[in-house]
């Protein structure tokens, strides 16, 4: 027999098939047993919702999600249509969604990050000592590093370009800030003298570090 | 069809990678197109030594792994157009490529470069089969010590249980005035023991410090070590060369000139 719900994962969500015969009240306690059951196996995951097999109304939408995110550890963060380029889709709306939260929220994270370590944050991050060369610090926002920056910062990861990275002493071997890559000029690759606090930033297609001024924090634009 | 040769050591700390990137911008030099895959997963240094760290964008492991394609992995050298730069990864380990992987990939690259040098990690582990798996030839590097003779010795038996074709030696570090007072063997006591081809020997040179902090081969260049080095790269391509005289005594007149030569700099 054909289940009333089945639960497929995606890359960035999970899309719900719905039979869709069955009344709505069944349907709901259907999802409600699946996720239930299943909940230690999906974790708290950040997760866009996707619905297939049956219309639904905008109103059906959000009290399906609610079962979703009362029964699971889940944080359902958007509901997106069903569409042609669904994968694609998802993703995006995810990645704006995080973009969005990344520039609102951010973590900290003490100790030195050391050649081969990589951390990789959802949100902005605040670095409370140095990133040496042949590390790397990975944010889908800003990220600050209070101590010496001499390896790859990749600031907006998730792809947007209104983040930026500041260090107390900027030596960095690369900066990303959405898909651009800033590299360290050859010349003074190996002389590590101390840059003072300087800020980098995308403006007009480039990536540009600036000491940090009032001028320099002019040209941030957050949003 | 290009030749993969490996180098390889056993030892660390011998200078494998400086041999690697000296022979390739060597070769290079000579109008040879060439390749050098750094093969030390998470221990990667030739990109330092090359001075290329600050162009890696894709690496070995992304290109095992069909994340991309070979030519975005692939980094050029600041000088030299025929010299390419395959980086390691730095976040993996070893156990991210299989030997199979890896002489698939020595495969492809056969077709496109005239040498593909790879620098191997120190040990006899997943690491050094991987950078064996593709290789016909092999170069082992030792300096002049018991303990480095020792691992030579070691990867010689392995290299030749792998059926690699040829294996040549390079004496690195040899210090001509500590042979002379006979505290140090020299590069033909080190071949009696190893028995095994001598492709070159390089002597300790202070300026090979100064050209890997810069990440600036210095083969080619009016020094012992870039002579020493040149001359290997000939050889690899089949040139006879006589070995540099290390143990040449300097007379009084350039010694007074060396001297003053010294004076001038300061």
């Amino acid at each position: 027999m054909k289940e009333p719900v089945n639960i497929k994962g995606t890359k960035s969500g999970i899309i719900l098939v719905l039979d869709p015969d069955m009344p709505l009240e069944d349907l709901k306690e259907a999802v409600k047993q699946k996720f239930t059951s299943a909940r230690k196996f999906f974790g708290n995951a950040l997760v866009a919702l996707t619905f297939e097999g049956r219309k639904l109304t905008d109103d059906e939408k959000f009290s399906l999600a609610g079962v979703v995110s009362d029964n699971s550890d889940l944080n359902v963060v958007c509901i997106t249509e069903e569409n042609a380029e669904k994968e694609k889709f998802l993703e995006k709306a995810l990645n704006d969604k995080l973009a969005d939260l990344s520039s609102n929220t951010g973590k900290f994270y003490k100790g030195t990050l050391r050649n081969g370590q990589v951390v990789d944050f959802e949100t902005s991050i605040i670095i409370l000592g140095d990133v040496n060369a042949g590390a790397q610090v990975v944010s889908k926002g800003s990220i600050i590093v209070l101590g010496a920056l001499y390896g790859n910062a990749f600031a907006g990861a998730g792809g947007s370009k209104h983040v930026f990275v500041a260090a107390l002493n900027m030596n960095p071997t690369q900066i990303r800030i959405g898909d651009s890559i800033a590299r360290a000029s050859d010349s003074d690759a190996k002389s590590q003298k101390d840059t003072g606090p300087m800020i980098a930033f995308f403006e007009n297609g480039n990536i540009y570090v600036e000491p940090i001024n009032r001028e320099a924090l002019n040209d941030i634009h957050l949003d | 069809m290009g030749e993969v040769i490996v180098i390889t050591s056993g030892k660390g700390g011998v200078g494998k990678t400086t041999t690697t990137a000296n022979l390739g911008t060597g070769l290079a030099q000579m109008g040879k197109s060439v390749v050098l895959i750094d093969t030390d997963i998470g221990l990667r240094n030739l990109d330092v030594v090359m001075g290329l760290e600050n162009r890696i964008v894709y690496n070995l492991v992304d290109v095992i792994e069909g994340s991309c394609r070979i030519n975005q992995a692939l980094i050029k050298d600041k000088r030299n157009p025929s010299l390419y730069l395959l980086p390691s990864a730095q976040t993996k380990d070893k156990t991210a490529v299989s030997p199979e992987q890896m002489s698939k990939l020595a495969e492809e690259l056969k077709e496109k470069f005239d040498y593909i040098l790879m620098d191997c990690p120190a040990g006899i582990e997943q690491g050094f089969k991987n950078a064996i798996a593709g290789a016909t030839r092999a170069l082992v590097v030792t300096t002049p010590e018991v303990s480095a003779i020792r691992d030579a010795d070691r990867i010689i038996g392995l290299l030749d249980a792998a059926e690699i074709e040829r294996t040549d030696l390079i004496v690195n570090r040899l210090r001509a005035d500590m042979v002379k007072r006979e505290e140090m063997m020299s590069s033909d006591d080190v071949v009696e023991v190893l028995g095994i081809n001598l492709i070159g020997v390089v002597p300790d040179d202070e300026n090979i410090v100064i050209s890997t902090n810069k990440g600036e081969p210095l083969v080619g260049s009016d020094t012992l070590a870039g002579k020493a080095y040149m001359n290997i790269c000939r050889r690899m391509l089949g040139e006879e060369v006589p070995m540099l005289d290390l143990y040449r005594k300097d007379g009084f007149m350039s010694k007074l000139v060396s001297k003053f030569k010294k004076k001038e700099l300061k």
